[in-house]
């Protein structure tokens, strides 16, 4: 439901008397979009396949096309610290380092099983692991969190309008 | 001339002056305005109207830039403000940023503050308990602080007023410690909140788990309606701003109630800086205010004056009133004032799981959770520390998602939530004991942006708060195990002072001018005109969350004060 939909939604509720601020007028799903630009965009490409990699597309949007890679960057430049910027830049670069090493090839001209064996292989490198776990956190967080998942898969519920204390676990849940 | 003078006096001068718009300000200006007195209402924030003003109140999480994660520069620059639970994106704009009021913390103290019109009413947890006898009983039986000029029957019909008309839920469940009010109906229990609330009973005879009295309208009442509220939705985002008004706040309620009246002036971005006091008339005669966008000191005038500036700035205020008559602050003949600040301990917290009656969950959401009166210390003393706690409880079910392996089967167990058992978890809300080296004062050379001398804040824990967190964990556990939870987990966070946000004192009431600020009419002893009716005004802390009892204490002293006018006496 988009923002002034569930307004006019709040205004059907008090019988049609609240008119809609003026804040509301301009929203839209597009309005939070990406200012930042902390990584290159080599890096940037780089950082969207390795999500994809992770959530890639199936009869569903997969990572990229959620821009989840869009969302890491903002953490990365707005809500981590430098050490653990550096810690997040310099494991990207390695994932590029370690395809060249194992395919010769960029981690981007890579198949899906190419990329699959690359990103494995960090979660096994003691040293590695913990970027991978990294980015794979945040991916999940971004893919999970982002409007597509939250209306179609897993069904957000701004307003609930009550709270049943007990009921029977449904079969799908 | 002298007509221009006497003109332009006129004009900032008012019937009643009241500091202040959040919870308790917001009834002053209700209840005076209501009377008919011309009411100028002076917060030190900017303007923020119900609805309009509520910028993020059907804000998606997806819509968020950081997906309600705090950006490390303002955690960084606001190390105070962020350890608020209800500090995230969604709600900077209504949290008092560390820079914009600077305090001296001789102890660690986190001072959380909203300033704004509504003030942190935007922003509590809506918990509304009534105090009772055994807690106003309380100083005297046990020997601190002093007597409460005040009984729960001076209070109990005021009680009634306000929850009547800010909407309060609730169970009438009887007990002496915790006096019925006039409820909506109460919240839903969860199956295990139920068993446990039996466990309980069965086991103890001096123990009950509750539902929460809270300040959200589970039934509208035409007094409600005729508020523009309606009923509470669930969102539980309250502390964005509630659109249906479905949980009390000054915006929603109060301060669109006294504007009706069209006796309310409201002047937002007014920073008071002190009271004036004329030594002819004996009696307070208006305010001192920074205007807080040009910076210039004015003045404004008035018969009567509530101070409602949030317990420590109305300590700040009236130390910072100085005159002849007060050398050491308003009304301070005492020298009270100040001194026997208090709060409340929320350091410990416990946790469990419960791996009964999977076959059962819970569907949408509620504002609120059970709550376990006070229970040590009620009848007589008979613990090794004074006074108790009372304690929140809750149970639910989560769900978890496996989230090994990656590419496609990754994603598609990630919208596949896999329902975990319950959990149960439980937090204390212990009295402190006020004492007078826990106080406020001024510090004699740092001032804040507008020129006004910053707050020194020394107060902290002691010997008796920790014997409570033990004897709290030690319970708690013992009930846990009892009801056969798992895994129990105990913590004491030693979290500062002043992250409960239940700050209260320094302006204490008492039936002594030597020993208090105020008498039972929450009226200064000494320096008749002006009121404090917000938590600078508490005696002691007892158990329960404080608000509704600023409501009603400033309901009560706002009748009192119109009677006395009419009568001629103020």
């Amino acid at each position: 439901m988009k923002r002034r939909a569930a307004l006019k939604n709040v205004a059907v509720a008090f019988g049609g008397l609240v008119s809609l601020p003026a804040w509301a007028e301009n929203w839209n799903e597009r309005s939070v979009s990406l200012s930042s630009s902390y990584f290159s965009p080599k890096e940037s490409v780089l950082l969207a396949e390795v999500a994809e990699t992770i959530i890639p597309v199936t009869d569903t949007p997969g990572a990229k096309e959620l821009g989840v890679h869009n969302f890491i960057q903002k953490i990365v430049a707005d809500c981590m610290d430098k050490k653990n910027q550096e810690f997040f830049s310099s494991g990207l670069a390695a994932v590029d380092t370690a395809a060249q090493k194992k395919f010769t090839k960029s981690f981007a001209s890579c198949d899906t099983g190419q990329r699959i064996s690359v990103l494995n292989e960090m979660e096994a490198s003691p040293d590695q692991k913990g970027f991978y776990s990294m980015v794979k956190g945040l991916t999940i967080r971004g893919y999970l969190t982002s409007e597509y998942v939250m209306t179609n898969l897993t069904h957000y519920e701004m307003v609930p309008g009550h709270y049943y204390g007990c009921v029977p676990v449904s079969p799908k849940k | 001339m002298a007509n221009i003078a006497i003109d332009a006096i006129k004009e900032v001068t008012y019937d009643a002056i009241v500091i202040g718009s959040g919870i308790s300000g917001g009834w002053a200006a209700k209840e005076l305005t209501g009377k008919g007195l011309r009411t100028l209402v002076l917060e030190r924030g900017r303007d923020v109207k119900h609805i309009v003003d509520y910028p993020t109140t059907v804000t998606n999480p997806w819509e968020f830039e950081h997906r309600g994660q705090l950006p490390l520069e303002i955690r960084e620059q606001n190390p105070i403000v962020s350890k608020c639970y209800a500090f995230y994106e969604g709600t900077t704009h209504f949290f008092v940023k560390d820079a914009e009021h600077p305090y001296v913390q001789e102890k660690p103290f986190d001072w959380i503050r909203g300033y704004q019109v509504g003030g942190k009413s935007l922003l509590w947890a809506r918990q509304t308990q009534r105090w009772s006898d055994f807690d106003f009983e309380g100083p005297a039986r046990d020997g601190f602080a002093v007597d409460w000029p005040i009984r729960y029957a001076d209070l109990a019909p005021w009680y009634s007023y306000v929850e009547k008309f800010a909407g309060i839920s609730g169970n009438k469940d009887g007990l002496a410690t915790l006096p019925d009010g006039e409820f909506l109906p109460p919240h839903e229990w969860n199956c295990v909140e139920s068993y446990f609330q039996k466990q309980v009973a069965g086991h103890y005879k001096d123990r009950h788990v509750i539902m929460g009295r809270a300040a959200h309208i589970t039934k509208p009442q035409p007094i409600h309606f005729q508020q523009g509220r309606a009923q509470c939705q669930h969102r539980t985002i309250c502390e964005r701003g509630c659109p249906y008004g479905g949980y009390f706040s000054s915006n929603a309620s109060t301060i669109p109630w006294a504007a009706k009246t069209g006796k309310m002036t409201l002047r937002p971005n007014s920073v008071v800086h002190s009271i004036i006091y004329d030594e002819k008339k004996g009696k307070a005669v208006g305010v001192r205010v920074v205007d807080a966008t040009t910076h210039k000191m004015m003045e404004f005038y008035a018969r009567i004056i509530f101070v409602n500036a949030a317990a420590l700035n109305t300590n700040l205020v009236l130390l910072n009133s100085t005159s002849s008559r007060f050398p050491n602050g308003l009304g301070n003949d005492s020298g009270v004032l100040g001194k026997y600040v208090a709060f409340h301990n929320y350091r410990a917290r416990i946790s469990g799981e419960y791996d009964g009656m999977l076959e059962s969950t819970t569907d949408g959401r509620r504002p609120n959770s059970p709550y376990i009166p006070r229970f040590r210390n009620v009848y007589k003393q008979e613990m090794d520390f004074l006074r108790g706690y009372a304690a929140g409880f809750s149970a639910g079910r989560m769900s978890h998602t496996n989230q090994d392996g990656i590419g496609a089967s990754l994603k598609a167990n990630l919208v596949k939530p896999v329902l975990d058992g319950w959990y149960v978890g439980s937090h204390m809300m212990g009295e402190t004991i006020p004492k007078e080296s826990n106080f406020v004062a001024l510090d004699s050379n740092l001032k804040d942006p507008f020129g006004i001398p910053q707050l020194r804040i020394s107060v902290g824990y002691d010997d008796n708060d920790d014997k409570m967190v033990k004897d709290y964990i030690e319970q708690m556990t013992e009930m846990f195990t009892i009801a056969g939870f798992k895994n129990i987990k105990a913590t004491d966070s030693k979290q500062a002072a002043g992250l409960d946000i239940h700050e209260m004192g320094g302006v204490r009431m008492g039936k002594d001018p030597k020993t208090s600020i105020l008498n039972k009419w929450n009226q200064m002893h000494a320096c008749k005109n002006v009121f404090v009716t917000d938590g600078a005004c508490m005696t002691s802390t007892s158990t329960q969350n404080p608000s509704l009892t600023y409501m009603a204490m400033t309901a009560r002293a706002a009748d009192y004060a119109v009677k006395e006018m009419k009568k001629g006496t103020l």
